[in-house]
């Protein structure tokens, strides 16, 4: 909407103007009013004594020699009544022709000529204008004189109750901008007082970046609307500063598993150069290099695959696919390693659960985590999978392995980037320390959840929760 | 890096590779191992040059390199296709992303491979891409006293059959077909695996497999046929001991 002024901008002037409208409208509704109501009342008044009036000129009127009719004056010579001395006389033929004026009304006529009817039943009181204009308050009543019926008229000035009207609106009119101006000052202060904790809100805010996101908005009063929004804004933030630690032990942690192999590089070539060797401890040399460059690659790799993932970059190509068939195959592809370590892998459970997501993903959550089952567990040890409904909508994939475990001060962290329990150890394996966390992120990103519960040297049992298609028919038999 | 010209030897096949490359080391790298590989290379610096190379001069296949200074491969590659060139294109380049390949595709070029790739991959593809439309041969494949059947599932050492799995055998005829040349993990995961994607458990599994499959091919048998080549891959091949 385009107002005709620029709205203020703060909330504190813009209440208070709001305001502070609202009252002058109110009491100018009110000044109306009351005036209205005086002017009213008082009209009442007038409109009785004129009656009165009427009376009493009734009495004092007489035919003169030539026919005239005439007032006798001299009984009000003494009145200090104001509305005799304003008093405006007219009496009239029903006709219309004026038989008499005083001396106040002079060559001007009050109301013109008589509507029909006029003061036949009783007094007609009403407002009018005089000839010349000015308004005035008119009773009439017709009379008979001496056989002969005349209409008198009594009109005051309503300058008259105007006059007494003046002082009391004027001490209205008078008090209304100190009504005003206290209006101004108590919605000021109010406002100012209730948005203070914004202000200290904007400036602590103003405080918070990077460095400092451990800082968190004052909150003055839970319950309040403001205390409310100050605590949400602090959610927002704890969960900032989260990612943001995150982040920056993921920088931290990246840059240390690149390093690694670099610094590998550069030694392996340091050292073969400074030596006289023979071609095959050079060619020994390069190939220690490569297979670092590797390394360095899958790393990069994962890095990129995961920054994709984070900034939603990977779109799931969504299908709806049996889980124990995907369970099977990622065993299959491991099998060898499974078979090497005369490890025995079971698959129980409901083979016609199927699983809504992205195949792709899910199966490399499940070859992730299967991988790591069958790294951690000794020769002659077994892994078994269970599939089992959750409801009617989730499957829950439990792998349990007979390996040692995992202590429960590593269970939460194990899938964070480049986490690993026993850092020398998996170094060695080749493994970067980001499949749990790939898995995480696939399982996660159709939708399901992850999870590991251990007790620590009695092996460790993962869990994959995924949205489920087929469960209502069969979770009637499914275990518990 | 000393790089002798080997001019005879250069064009044995009278393959010629144009490389449109504008990193000096890459060009080298790129340069030496193709020659060594028989093929007559030549490199340009620039997106002008070798948009200037390829449309005057006849070569068997382009690798462009798609971060060059002033022109981008991209546009090298449009206006080739513009100029209705149909020489194939292998596209090289530190973009990864499925978007990129298919722009990279869509713009015409024939294949694409993220750096850093491996030097054998690399050969692979430009091999497949000379190769194209002439089927794999069938019948027999033989390396020393190594004979392999593919068709019919069998193959044998000295005259003994060995007895191999099914991922095995795969993994042997494919080495096999490739023989002499070295073969990455990343070829055997996409080739022998059929999947999309290489990751840590899969690399064991490959190595794991390949251990398997020289215990059955080699440890029997007094001469080694399964070299591992460090940090690059495996070789299928005779060697002088």
């Amino acid at each position: 909407m385009m107002g005709r002024f620029p709205r203020p901008k703060r909330i504190r002037t813009r209440l208070t103007l709001y305001y502070v409208g609202m009252v002058a409208g109110v009491l100018a509704l009110y000044f109306a009013g009351v005036s209205v109501l005086l002017f009213w009342q008082a009209s009442n008044i007038l409109k009785s004594l004129g009656a009165e009036d009427l009376e009493t000129v009734k009495g004092l009127l007489y035919h003169g020699e030539d026919g005239q009719v005439n007032l006798r004056e001299d009984y009000h010579h003494h009145s200090d009544w104001k509305q005799v001395q304003e008093r405006l006389l007219e009496i009239l033929s029903p006709g219309g022709a004026i038989l008499y004026r005083n001396e106040r009304l002079g060559d001007r006529t009050v109301g013109g000529p008589p509507f029909p009817g006029e003061g036949e039943h009783g007094y007609s009181g009403r407002r009018a204008k005089m000839s010349d204009g000015t308004p005035i308050i008119l009773i009439s009543r017709k009379y008979d004189l001496q056989g002969e019926t005349i209409l008198i008229r009594v009109g005051y000035s309503e300058d008259l109750i105007w006059n007494e009207l003046r002082g009391t609106l004027l001490v209205l009119v008078l008090a209304s901008p100190l009504i005003l101006a206290g209006t101004a000052y108590a919605v000021y202060a109010t406002v100012g007082r209730a948005l203070a904790p914004v202000s200290k809100m904007a400036h602590r805010a103003e405080q918070i970046n990077s460095e400092r996101l451990s800082e968190r908005l004052p909150v003055e009063n839970e319950e309040g609307e403001l205390g409310h929004l100050a605590g949400v804004f602090n959610a927002m933030l704890s969960r900032i500063e989260q990612s943001f630690e995150q982040l920056k032990r993921f920088t931290a942690d990246a840059s240390h598993e690149l390093r690694t192999p670099l610094a590998a590089i550069r030694s392996i070539g340091e050292v073969a150069l400074q030596d006289h060797a023979g071609p095959a401890e050079y060619r020994d040399a390069i190939g220690s290099m490569l297979e670092e460059v590797n390394r360095l690659t899958t790393i990069v790799e994962s890095l990129l695959v995961l920054s994709r993932a984070d900034s939603g970059q990977i779109d799931m190509q969504v299908s709806v696919f049996p889980l124990a068939a995907l369970v099977r195959e990622s065993a299959a592809l491991l099998e060898v390693l499974i078979d090497d370590k005369q490890i025995s892998f079971t698959l129980l459970g409901d083979e016609s659960v199927g699983v809504q997501g992205d195949r792709l993903y899910i199966r490399q959550a499940v070859i992730n985590v299967l991988h790591n089952a069958v790294k951690f567990t000794p020769a002659g040890g077994s892994i078994s999978a269970l599939i089992r409904c959750e409801g009617d909508s989730r499957v829950r994939l439990s792998i349990s392995d007979t390996g040692p475990g995992i202590p429960s001060a590593h269970a939460s962290r194990i899938f964070e980037r480049f986490y690993r329990i026993d850092e020398a150890r998996a170094a060695g394996q080749g493994g970067a320390g980001l499949g749990l966390s790939v898995a995480k992120w696939a399982v996660s990103e159709n939708s399901g959840e992850i999870g590991v519960t251990s007790v620590p040297g009695s092996g460790a049992q993962f869990w994959i929760l995924l949205p489920a298609v087929g469960c209502s028919a069969s979770g009637a038999h499914s275990r518990n | 890096m000393r790089r002798p010209a080997r001019p005879g030897r250069a064009n044995r096949f009278s393959m010629r590779i144009l490389i449109v490359e504008d990193e000096d080391k890459m060009a080298r790298a790129l340069r030496a191992g193709l020659e060594a590989e028989q093929f007559s290379v030549h490199v340009a610096a620039t997106g002008e040059e070798g948009f200037f190379l390829a449309s005057t001069e006849n070569y068997d296949l382009v690798i462009l390199d798609l971060m060059l200074p002033s022109h981008d491969g991209m546009e090298v590659l449009g206006a080739l296709r513009h100029k209705r060139l149909s020489v194939p294109v292998l596209i090289l380049t530190s973009k990864d992303t499925v978007e990129d390949r298919v722009r990279g595709l869509d713009a015409g070029a024939d294949d694409y491979l993220v750096k850093p790739f491996a030097f054998s991959e690399l050969l692979a593809r430009i091999r497949a891409l000379l190769r194209r439309g002439r089927p794999e041969p069938a019948g027999i494949l033989r390396l020393a006293d190594l004979e392999m059947d593919a068709a019919g599932r069998v193959v044998s050492r000295g005259g003994r059959e060995l007895a191999l799995t099914a991922r095995e055998f795969d993994l042997l005829e494919y080495l096999l077909r490739q023989q002499g040349r070295v073969v990455s993990r990343e070829m055997l995961a996409r080739d022998v695996w059929q999947e999309t994607a290489r990751y840590t458990p899969l690399d064991n599994v490959i190595d794991v497999h390949i251990a398997h499959l020289r215990r059955k091919l080699d440890e029997p048998f007094g001469r080694k046929l399964l070299h591992t080549v460090r940090g690059v891959g495996f070789v299928l091949r005779e060697e002088a001991s």
